[in-house]
């Protein structure tokens, strides 16, 4: 049992690495902030959980905090993305190859 | 009432984070968690003992599809990151939320944020949520016809 637990943690820190790595190659291929912050904010987090689901099985961190800390990064995550794009589109920060804007089309209008 | 509903799942939190179980950190983790409520004033909400099993089968139903979602939102920016020609086309299309509460237009957005390939960029105050989306040739009628299932779980969580 022990041993099986091992192989599913080593397999864990693998594809958690694998998936942070591509986390930070998403940041440099995208084109803009709006676009980085899918691959940092999704693939990243991906990867982190997977991260912290080893950390439980391969040390004695207890499994309600390593739960307490996934379950925070999964709600906290989407709201840093959140708050980063809103503040970018806030400022004006253009989208690259974008093909619709209706966000833009609002803020135009007139009240 | 609304305040020892906070302070009891306050203190459940601290109780997981901690991992200790004494007495004295019992205590300690009472008086942090009320501070805490104190400091962010919670609204007075329908408490009735009787949906609770149902809202704790659609929690647990809304973590599944949630799990499933990262998983699937992970996969799929990846291979869009790893494709040589980058296939994305991005806009951001108006979604409306069908939610009246600002709690409900919230954990709304939260849900669609965390779906592959779509980000909440803004919410205005008739609640439609301006979303960002690697392919935005999708129509907003798709994007709301895969929110409405988790729409429906939350509103079971939080009525």
């Amino acid at each position: 049992m022990h041993t099986f637990l091992e192989f599913i943690a080593i397999l864990a820190v693998i594809i958690g690495t694998a998936f942070s790595v591509l986390g930070v190659l998403g940041f440099i291929r995208m084109p803009d902030v709006y676009t980085r912050l899918h691959a940092t904010g999704k693939v990243s987090i991906f990867g982190v959980v997977l991260l912290l689901l080893a950390t439980v099985a391969l040390t004695p961190l207890e499994f309600g905090k390593g739960l307490v800390l996934i379950v925070l990064l999964v709600v906290g995550g989407p709201v840093t993305s959140h708050a980063i794009g809103s503040a970018a589109h806030r400022i004006g920060i253009p989208m690259k190859r974008a093909i619709r804007d209706d966000l833009a089309a609002i803020e135009q209008t007139p009240p | 009432m609304h305040y020892i509903r906070t302070i009891v799942i306050l203190l459940i939190i601290y109780l997981a984070l901690t991992g200790n179980l004494q007495l004295s950190n019992i205590v300690l983790g009472t008086l942090v968690s009320t501070v805490a409520a104190l400091l962010l004033r919670p609204q007075p909400g329908p408490t009735d003992l009787r949906r609770l099993p149902a809202a704790g089968w659609a929690l647990i139903r809304y973590t599944a599809i949630l799990a499933v979602d990262v998983v699937k939102s992970g996969i799929g920016v990846a291979r869009i990151v790893l494709d040589p020609a980058l296939p994305i086309q991005p806009g951001i299309i108006a979604i409306d939320s069908g939610c009246d509460s600002e709690l409900g237009t919230a954990l709304s957005a939260h849900a669609l944020s965390v779906t592959p390939g779509e980000l909440v960029i803004g919410i205005d105050k008739a609640g439609t949520l301006y979303t960002h989306c690697l392919d935005a040739t999708h129509s907003a009628e798709y994007v709301a016809d895969a929110q409405a299932m988790r729409r429906d779980l939350l509103s079971k969580i939080f009525p």
